[in-house]
């Protein structure tokens, strides 16, 4: 597959605080690419780098088949996460100047918009004036915006906010049929679940730094432990003393067990002491939800991952 | 150049479509015609209305009398009512005036008249140029010889004998003649600079709206700026056209005067020159402050000193009127926020310009353009995207010096 973005070492400081610092990814040609990150980790710093609307100090940004340092706007699609729309003028009106900057053909923009518009539910709103829209068909407008001039590279900031659940999932069926189509897709979140229904490939930051990378089935095989939750009146040093056990997070008579990487479950479970109270016990995998927690909220859950298999 | 057009193009089409740039566009020329008119209006009934003058003469000089009264609007008319019937006589009439010229007026040196109350009470002063035929009787009857009477008639005069400056009065008609092209200037830098401050709010709403970031993943800040100035510079340009479409007709018609012909000289393009110069300089200023705002509503003290910079050379106009080429005029000539309009000023009154002053007013005026212009475009470019805060003048020191 065809790399359609680059990002090799990118840093960027705001005074002396550096925001974020040795970035790297790139993102292939059909391909969902996610930027994940709590907030203020750094992702729509990075995407402002991509567009240009911000000058890296450290690092190269490539675009395909663009030598130079110009960045082919036309070819990119972008929808920012502070986003919004004039307010006093037509729907198909912006739609068409947001086009005609990309140096798109009017009459196939026009076209297009009015087939999006429909697809969107918001036929005949294309002579209705911007400020008439609620909030939610404002934001589809916004995403009609951004992929009307058939973008080869499409970077989407935090697409799913304030998006209700049906509008959602047309957002991301719509982000889906375009990755098959060969858009090459960079989408940053913090909606896991969503991120980890449609991503082919992963990029999680956090403080301006990588934390994880790579295919989401490697990331889960890598990073989503087993845990295991228990129900009943233990002690916490006998809990710790449990085999192959990691880190012990205890909360009255629930004691959630996060078990080592290769652990075998089933063998695991008969390991188990005979005096270790059991009212429930229930074994999963680390979500990728819990991963992101995790790093929010600076637990080391990851860290001894990390280290271990440093 | 062509993001810039686009840009340009979309402001332009963005407000000729919206009611109240449309309705401003027509309004402005029609609320200064009404200025121009109402007082004529109001007050045609003492200027222009005929007053009929009736003459009883018993002397025989009512052919003098009229041809004393060539330069009045009168309408002069003889009679044979007496003074006794004159009052009577008055109330069918709607502006008249009856004059009593006998035997006795020329012994007393008294005339008596009778006027409507509708008559303007100007009327009292003007009937003093009657006086002349009957003094020329007065001197006749004491028997001098036609010179002896000649000088008596001349009176005495009290005349200005300093030498005739250049200027003449600051409104004689040789004065209008090259103050045409200067307040044809005035007007067009006054609708562009109005209508261009109007990008001033464009570039904060466009923040308020959050859209600077959707617009600058086409385009370069610089396209964008530019593009604003542009668009608004042609908005103005407009505004100018109606203005000359709706307002000149008029002007033409009333004020009867070639004004067209003294519009289209050579000095015209000087003019010009400085109002576009004038209108870029205000324009950084306004695209700049604009995108350090998040609301107009929330404008500074230092945004609201900025803003009155174009006001400026309202400063300068009483010592500019007053002497043309004068330390403050040529003060006011090199500072660049006052420069266009002192110049225009400048040029309207004086007859020979100063034309190594103006090269480098103009100069000063240009290299500010610049200036200012790279000053608004390092502003513009971190500011515009400053979305829900203002910025402060310290921050706004830091952008320019980064």
């Amino acid at each position: 597959m065809e790399t359609m973005l680059t990002v090799d070492g990118l840093g960027k400081s705001f005074k002396d605080k550096k925001i974020v610092s040795n970035i790297s990814f790139e993102v292939k040609k059909g391909e969902i690419m996610a930027l994940l990150g709590p907030n203020g980790a750094g992702k729509s710093t990075t995407i402002r780098n991509i567009m240009g609307i911000m000058y890296p100090d450290e690092g190269t940004i490539a675009f395909r088949n663009c030598s130079t340092k110009e960045i082919p706007r036309d070819k990119i699609g972008y929808l920012p996460e502070e986003r919004g729309l004039y307010k006093n003028v037509k729907v198909m009106d912006i739609l068409l100047y947001l086009a005609e900057l990309k140096d798109y053909p009017l009459d196939r923009a026009k076209e297009r918009a009015l087939e999006y518009l429909k697809k969107f539910g918001l036929e005949g709103k294309d002579k209705v004036s911007v400020e008439e829209l609620s909030k939610g068909m404002g934001q589809k407008v916004q995403f009609i915006a951004s992929i009307l001039h058939e973008p080869e590279l499409l970077i989407l900031d935090e697409p799913f906010s304030g998006l209700d659940p049906v509008s959602q999932e047309l957002f991301k069926e719509e982000i889906r049929s375009l990755a098959k189509k060969g858009t090459a897709i960079l989408l940053s979140s913090h909606q896991m679940n969503l991120v980890e229904e449609m991503a082919d490939r992963l990029f999680l930051i956090h403080r301006g730094t990588k934390v994880i990378s790579g295919t989401l089935s490697d990331v889960k095989k890598e990073y989503a432990n087993f845990k295991c939750t228990i129900n009943g009146s233990n002690s916490r040093s006998l809990l710790e003393n449990l085999p192959e056990i990691e880190r012990v997070e205890q909360n009255g008579e629930t004691a959630v067990l996060y078990l080592s990487k290769h652990v075998h479950p089933a063998v695991w479970l008969k390991t188990l002491p005979a005096e270790l109270d059991i009212q429930e016990l229930s074994i999963d995998r680390i979500s990728l939800h819990e991963i992101f927690i995790d790093i929010a909220t600076d637990k080391n859950l990851l860290k001894e991952v990390g280290e271990l298999h440093a | 150049m062509r993001n810039t057009m686009k840009v340009a193009k979309w402001e332009i089409k963005r407000n000729m479509k919206s009611k109240s740039f449309i309705i401003g566009l027509f309004l402005t020329p029609i609320i200064f015609l009404a200025f121009f008119l109402l007082p004529d209006l109001f007050s045609s009934d003492d200027e222009e209305a005929t007053t009929t003058v009736f003459v009883n003469d018993q002397l025989g000089i009512y052919g003098q009398l009229e041809a004393a009264a060539t330069n009045t609007e009168w309408q002069m008319e003889q009679t044979d009512i007496t003074e006794q019937e004159a009052t009577a006589a008055l109330e069918g009439e709607e502006d008249a005036a009856y004059v009593f010229i006998d035997k006795q007026a020329v012994e007393t040196g008294k005339v008596a008249v009778y006027t409507h109350e509708d008559t303007s009470s100007a009327f009292m002063d003007e009937v003093q140029i009657l006086s002349g035929p009957l003094q020329m009787l007065q001197i006749e009857q004491l028997g001098l010889t036609p010179e002896e009477a000649a000088v008596v008639a001349q009176g005495v005069v009290f005349e200005d004998a300093s030498e005739e400056t250049e200027e003449g009065g600051l409104f004689s008609e040789n004065m209008l003649e090259h103050m045409i092209p200067g307040i044809f200037a005035a007007v067009v830098m006054l609708s562009i600079v109005f209508t261009g401050m109007a990008i001033f709010q464009s570039a904060s709403q466009e923040k308020k709206d959050k859209i600077a970031e959707i617009i600058l993943s086409s385009l370069t800040p610089a396209d964008l700026m530019q593009g604003k100035i542009i668009g608004y510079f042609v908005l103005g340009i407009i505004q100018v056209v109606v203005y000359i479409v709706i307002a000149l007709p008029v002007l033409i018609w009333k004020i009867d005067f070639p004004v067209i012909e003294y519009l289209f000289v050579p000095e015209l393009l000087v003019l010009l020159l400085i109002s576009v110069l004038g209108y870029l300089l205000y324009a950084a200023l306004f695209v700049g402050i604009g995108a350090t705002m998040a609301d107009i509503s929330t404008a500074g003290n230092f945004q609201g000193m900025v803003m009155m910079l174009p006001f400026s050379p309202f400063l300068f106009i009483g010592p500019v009127i007053n002497d043309p080429s004068g330390f403050w005029a040529q003060l006011g000539s090199y500072i660049p926020f006052t420069s266009p309009g002192v110049l225009i000023l400048r040029l309207s009154l004086l007859e020979e310009w100063p034309w190594m002053e103006i090269m480098i007013a103009i100069g000063i005026l240009a290299v500010s353009v610049w200036i200012f212009m790279k000053l608004a475009g390092k502003i513009f470019k971190i500011g515009i995207l400053m979305y829900g805060k203002n910025a402060t003048p310290g921050e706004i020191w830091k952008w320019i010096r980064a």
